[in-house]
């Protein structure tokens, strides 16, 4: 059987690791390559590295940095940030990225998006979907003034023939008050494509409540491993509880 | 020594870096005599099946993996895409031929239930032994959409349950090959590969 992951999330600014709320005020949270160290010690299913900052500051990601992050890794990883060219996949795959994680060229060109998954495979391109509440909506949140529905972008996406979806809330974000578990079931809804459900986790409940009331088999999460004493592996023992399948 | 075939798709080093995790001389190349010269070949990759085969034509890497496998036996070890081109036809994005070497078809998962691609670990169901002994898990790191459907159930060496019984590995004689990612599996993964170099013989 399929086992549900846990994924600690490394944000990236350019310069260390930080964790946001709300996707601003950014507090510095470490050193890369040394986290990476201890979640591959740790035995996690599976790392995702973000360069939150790239595609803003439009600069490529510190290919250096990445392969040493990378090195430390026997697990898989997904790399993103600033990822807007065949070439930048092709450097990520090269010093061992399993997976890229595309956002901001994915909001301007599905052209580009496809022509990734017909290069890759499917299974290489993964979408961030950072989603913000409109009223009882979702609209995805950007910096390029762009007006763009959630259920749209997905549509989108899904024509694409992606392979996963990270879906951060950016409400909860940093904010440890729990998953928006109503904006998972949204996109579950509008997808058969892999979800990994981000934003909110801050303690065992908030787990629990999401794989109780959503059909996520993923979750990516970064605050409670920087400002608690839990561990993945807290996580899973807490889901084996309620009967979820999990590599221990 | 061990020679990485470098076709241009992709995760290349993370094998390399398991395989020197695992103190075992490897070289990532695309020239013919080192591949010729080496021990065994390790032919990784993800991406698409045409467009796998079609790198592996461009350089006629085709005819030396077929030469050197299939009539010289020489130990092959393939992973995800590369246990998948040596099926005798792939459908990624179309219909088109794979290297032939197993008998059998690359066919799309279809699921109305299941997400596609499976992405995670899943346990597999061993049949064949030989390169899994030891191993403290049975959980693997798939990450694939289109699946071996092989012909012939004596080349199967382990199953995995996605929906339907899928095949997660492959054996016969010098041929070894899996559908998980055996160099992102942590523990059972290495441990796998160490069971594989040391016991493969050619």
């Amino acid at each position: 059987m399929l086992k549900v992951r846990i994924i600690p999330i490394l944000t990236f600014n350019g310069l260390g690791l930080v964790k946001t709320k709300k996707f601003s005020s950014p507090r510095m949270v470490g050193n890369a390559v040394q986290a990476a160290r201890v979640y591959n010690s740790r035995g996690v299913d599976e790392l995702i590295f973000l360069d939150i900052s790239a595609s803003q500051q439009n600069r490529k990601i510190n290919l250096k940095l990445v392969a040493d992050v990378i090195k430390e890794c026997y697990m898989p990883v997904g790399i993103g940030g600033g990822i807007s060219s065949i070439d930048d996949i092709n450097n990520l795959l090269k010093i061992g990225a399993d997976k890229v994680i595309i956002k901001t060229k994915a909001l301007i060109d599905k052209t580009f998006i496809k022509e990734c998954v017909s290069f890759f495979g499917s299974q290489c391109i993964s979408i961030s979907i950072d989603a913000i509440k409109n009223g009882d909506d979702y609209s995805i949140f950007n910096k390029l003034n762009l007006e763009l529905n959630l259920e749209d972008f997905i549509t989108d996406m899904n024509e694409c023939h992606v392979g996963e979806f990270v879906v951060t809330s950016v409400d909860c974000d940093g904010m440890m008050n729990g998953f928006d578990v109503n904006l998972i079931n949204r996109v579950a809804s509008k997808t058969n494509i892999p979800i990994i459900a981000v934003g909110g986790g801050g303690n065992m409940t908030h787990f629990n409540d999401l794989f109780l009331n959503s059909t996520t088999e993923a979750v990516g999460s970064a605050s409670i491993f920087h400002f608690t004493q839990y561990t993945p592996l807290d996580i899973k023992m807490e889901l084996q509880k309620i009967n979820k399948p999990v590599r221990l | 020594m061990i020679a990485i075939v470098d076709y241009g798709m992709g995760n290349v080093a993370s094998v390399q870096k398991a395989l020197n995790f695992l103190n075992l001389q490897s070289i990532i190349t695309n020239d013919h005599k080192l591949i010729a010269e080496s021990n065994y070949i390790v032919l990784p990759g993800v991406g698409s099946f045409k467009q796998g085969m079609a790198n592996l034509k461009e350089q006629k890497l085709d005819e030396l993996l077929t030469k050197l496998v299939i009539n010289e036996k020489k130990n092959f070890l393939g992973i995800c895409l590369g246990m998948q081109l040596i099926a005798e036809f792939g459908n990624e994005p179309e219909k088109c031929d794979g290297l032939g070497w197993i008998k059998g078809e690359v066919k799309k998962m279809e699921s109305n239930l299941l997400r596609i691609p499976q992405m995670g670990w899943n346990d597999i169901d061993i049949k064949n032994e030989t390169y899994f002994n030891g191993i403290l898990s049975r959980d693997f790191y798939f990450i694939h959409s289109y699946h071996f459907d092989v012909a012939n159930k004596n080349d199967v060496s382990s199953y995995v349950n996605y929906g339907d019984k899928l095949v997660s590995s492959i054996q016969r004689e010098n041929i070894f090959a899996t559908q998980f990612h055996p160099e992102k599996s942590q523990e059972s993964g290495l441990q796998l590969l160490r069971n594989y170099f040391l016991n493969a013989k050619s």
